[in-house]
């Protein structure tokens, strides 16, 4: 319990995709540009707290100082200059960098059909489909179209950073490319979370994820398909 | 008799219900449809008891009399029971908003602490998933209520007119109305267990809202109710701001609690037609077998997102304008200097309002709505930094330099800069759409948005809730409990709250009550500190109900505030003040040799008298 009263500079649980770390550089870049800004309010105050004070009932009024225009176009200047920095980047260059692969084919593709409440993964390129684990190779860029056969529920791995709704009547698709062999035996974050409410079962709507050697990979098709 | 109202509205409001439901029955008889089915009969007699609740708490004897040619009856103005009925009096309904809330408040507090006990380890500690469900979905109505109406209810039918030097507001009947709406909506949304509860959270996805238990119903029928009593407001203040103000209060003039309002009713007017839509339209789906969100007949899931949030991300700046308002409010007052840059946080506060407009999509970046959207949507969020940005300015400028004099309410205020600059920031990882896609529908949200309207907006409510508490009351708080509710409270908040935002980070998905064994500590963490954090409250409430008995009188001005509510007596008489106010000057004239706020010529006297202290 110790931990969580230091916030450790790797914060982030396992990440075991690429995606996952355009997701966490992002964060920390924010981080940097967040902690100036809450330490300079904080200073501030605490600091007027203490060199402006009164004890007792006031007897004076401070100094009328009604804000002069150099100081609040600096402040617009800055805070500007802060917001379109960070629309920038990690903003655009980040959504590029997600979206580089975009038009390019999949190595592998996955149907997964959220239900209340259980997650089905299909492999249509192998005619294999499982309630019970989403396996895939290391290495391989997967996509994934997502859909819902009841209400809404979200397609997240928390190893990969990746989610996507899943919606009645229309398919939602996201991709991502497994760099880290694991299963949610060693690692708790390599699952399939639901994380859109969806009733009684929604927090233990979860699937096993599995990252495996393109070998293990194809003896688990040939296994599943012999079955 | 003091409680005739109240059992006259029970009354005919059961008989409303009973002729709603008895038609619906009748109606459906004669279809040739089975003439019971729970839904469309309950939603009828609702229907029906409202009117009836209405009537027979007082809108009959103060107003629907003169439609047909009658004498209104005259309400009562003297004594506590005049709390308890149709009151027109701006002070009396905004009592009753803030008494009403604060209890709400309390009553959605105890239900997180339910949610914590049951997140306090992995797997079923005190409840189901199903009553976890309702309880937290209940925890975030009842809140969201608190947020949305506490101010724009409670606060600013208080000191909206008093502050800008007017008897009452605009339309006294229609103010007194829309506090009545609220107690049935209370009502609804505590009946929701005996009908199975409802699952959904506040926001009521379908097509979970159309297929759950009629729990959905009672909370839909709430939640629509509530969106009248809110536009209602917004155009009682807009009205009120606009047409009311005294001699001489120019905008220039005016408050920054008063533009504060005036911003989050313009809002409050326009935005919540949407939400009402969005909950009408689930409504009919349920009750009238319409398919606007069945997508197996052609309708569409993410429209409601859409529409809701339409609403809902406006709304969240009708609860934090306000607080900006408030907060800045007693910067000034308790620093004795000028609000810094006050021009430049009234644009701020204009813009902020142009752009909520614009940004709803940011709750949809991982709803499969097209990718193309994710670009504006970020942009038009992130620029709202700027405005944002432009009440710190104001803030940390006007303390420094001060004369501070750290009051209860002065503390608050400092604490709500502290906090409320966490929410800001954080805000920004979830509108950069690549930190956003992991952390949407974590725990990382949930620990943002209590930022903001936690750690903002509520402790700017209960910064003014002592600020103002001898003005409404006549009485003192007791100061020594207040700074020990105050440390308590932002002590025990933050280690609750920044501790969520690990958790999130963690991986916990929000709105679960169960979670795998990597979060145990973590949550366990929460779960005291939360606990911690509710103790205080007991604090809070000890000392304001034994102060409001038997707590010192207060004097007319005890803060030394130059602001017009402070220049009549507390509480103030029935008129406000005993003649017109004339505005002079700015409300914030402090080290300025001979400002002057606004002079108040005593009651058939003719010598002039300075309206400040
Ligand atoms: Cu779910
Ligand atoms: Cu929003």
């Amino acid at each position: 319990m110790l931990e969580l009263l230091i916030v450790p500079w790797n914060l982030f649980p396992l990440a075991a995709a690429e995606e996952a770390a355009v997701v966490d550089n992002a964060f920390k870049l924010l981080m940097v540009l967040a902690t100036p800004v809450f330490a300079l309010v904080v200073v501030t105050v605490i600091y007027s707290m203490l060199r402006f004070r009164r004890r007792g009932e006031p007897t004076e009024d401070g100094p009328a100082i009604h804000g002069p225009r150099s100081v609040i176009l600096a402040w617009l200047t800055v805070t500007t200059g802060l917001t379109i920095l960070m629309i920038i980047t990690p903003g655009i260059t980040g959504l590029r960098e997600l979206r580089a692969h975009a038009s390019e084919a999949p190595d592998l593709l996955v149907q997964v059909q959220g239900g209340r409440w259980f997650w089905k993964v299909t492999y249509p390129e192998y005619g294999v489909s499982s309630t019970k684990e989403l396996v895939l190779p290391v290495g391989k860029r997967a996509r994934f179209e997502v859909s819902a056969m009841d209400v809404l529920h979200s397609f997240w791995i928390p190893a990969f950073r990746v989610k996507i709704d899943a919606v009645p009547g229309k398919i939602t698709t996201t991709y991502a490319t497994p760099d880290t062999l694991g299963s949610y035996d060693d690692d708790e974050h390599m699952r399939i979370q639901c994380a859109e409410l969806c009733g009684l079962g929604h927090s233990v709507m979860r699937l096993s994820v599995r990252v495996v050697t393109e070998d293990e990979f194809k003896a688990w098709i040939a296994e599943s398909t012999a079955k | 008799m003091a409680f005739l109202p109240l059992i006259k509205a029970v009354l005919f409001a059961a008989i409303g219900f009973a002729v709603g439901a008895g038609a619906t029955t009748g109606l459906r008889n004669l279809l040739g449809m089975e003439p019971w089915s729970t839904e469309p009969v309950v939603t009828m007699g609702y229907v029906f008891a409202l009117i009836g609740w209405l009537l027979g708490v007082g809108l009959w004897d103060a107003w629907a009399r003169e439609w047909f040619g009658k004498q209104p009856k005259e309400p009562l103005h003297e004594g506590w029971a005049r709390f308890l009925r149709f009151s027109t009096d701006h002070k009396v309904i905004g009592v009753q908003y803030l008494v009403t809330m604060v209890v709400i408040m309390l009553l959605a507090g105890a239900l997180s602490l339910l949610m914590r006990v049951e997140l306090a380890a992995p797997g079923q500690t005190i409840m189901g998933a199903s009553d976890f469900n309702t309880t937290m979905s209940l925890h975030g109505i009842m809140m969201i209520a608190v947020a949305v109406a506490t101010v724009m209810g409670g606060f600013a039918n208080f000191f909206v007119p008093l502050m800008i030097g007017a008897e009452d507001v605009a339309f006294p009947r229609i103010n007194a109305m829309s506090y009545w709406i609220v107690p049935p909506v209370a009502v609804l949304l505590l009946a929701t267990p005996l009908m199975g509860g409802f699952d959904t959270g506040w926001t009521a996805y379908p097509p979970l809202s159309v297929l759950n238990a009629s729990g959905q119903l009672l909370f839909l029928l709430a939640f629509l109710t509530f969106g009248v009593s809110s536009i209602l407001g917004g155009l009682n203040f807009l009205a009120t701001i606009i047409m009311l103000r005294a001699p001489g209060m120019s905008w220039g003039r005016l408050p920054i609690f008063v533009w504060s309002i005036f911003s989050a009713a313009l809002i409050s007017l326009t935005a919540t037609q949407s939400v009402a839509l969005g909950l009408l339209t689930v409504i009919l789906d349920r009750v009238a077998g319409t398919s606007f969100y069945n997508a197996a007949e052609g309708g569409n899931a993410l429209l409601y997102e859409h529409v809701f949030w339409f609403y809902s991300h406006p709304a969240v700046y009708i609860m934090i304008l306000p607080a900006f308002g408030i907060a800045l409010e007693m910067l000034t007052h308790f620093s004795r200097k000028p609000l810094f840059a006050y021009k430049w946080v009234v644009a701020s506060l204009l813009t902020v309002v142009g752009l909520s407009y614009i940004v709803w999509a940011h709750h949809l970046f991982t709803s499969g709505m097209g990718d193309y959207l994710h670009l504006p949507f970020m942009v038009t969020t992130e620029l709202i930094s700027i405005p944002t940005g432009m009440v710190f300015l104001s803030g940390l400028g006007t303390i420094w330099q001060g004369r501070l004099w750290l009051k209860t309410p002065m503390l608050f205020a400092l604490g709500f800069l502290m906090n409320f600059v966490i929410g800001g920031v954080t805000g920004i990882f979830l509108a950069d759409v690549p930190t956003d896609i992991n952390l949407q529908d974590t725990y990382f949200v949930v620990a943002h948005f209590h930022y903001t309207i936690m750690g903002g907006e509520i402790f700017a409510i209960l910064g003014a809730l002592y600020y103002w508490f001898p003005k409404m009351s006549g009485r003192s708080y007791n100061e020594a409990l207040g700074v020990v509710h105050f440390w308590w409270l932002f002590l025990s908040y933050n280690v609750t709250f920044i501790s969520m935002f690990w958790v999130g980070i963690l991986g916990m998905p929000r709105r679960v009550a169960d979670y795998p064994a990597n979060m145990a500590d973590a949550n366990l963490f929460v779960t005291v500190a939360s606990f911690v954090l509710g103790a205080s409250f007991l604090v809070f409430a000890g000392n304001l109900l034994y102060s409001w008995i038997k707590g010192p009188v207060a004097s007319a001005n005890p803060w030394k505030a130059r602001t017009l509510e402070w220049q009549t007596s507390s509480p103030p008489p029935l008129e406000n003040f005993p003649s017109e106010p004339t505005v002079v000057g700015s409300p914030y004239g402090y080290g300025v040799a001979g400002s002057v706020h606004a002079r108040l010529a005593p009651a058939g006297g003719s010598k002039e008298q300075d309206g400040q202290s």
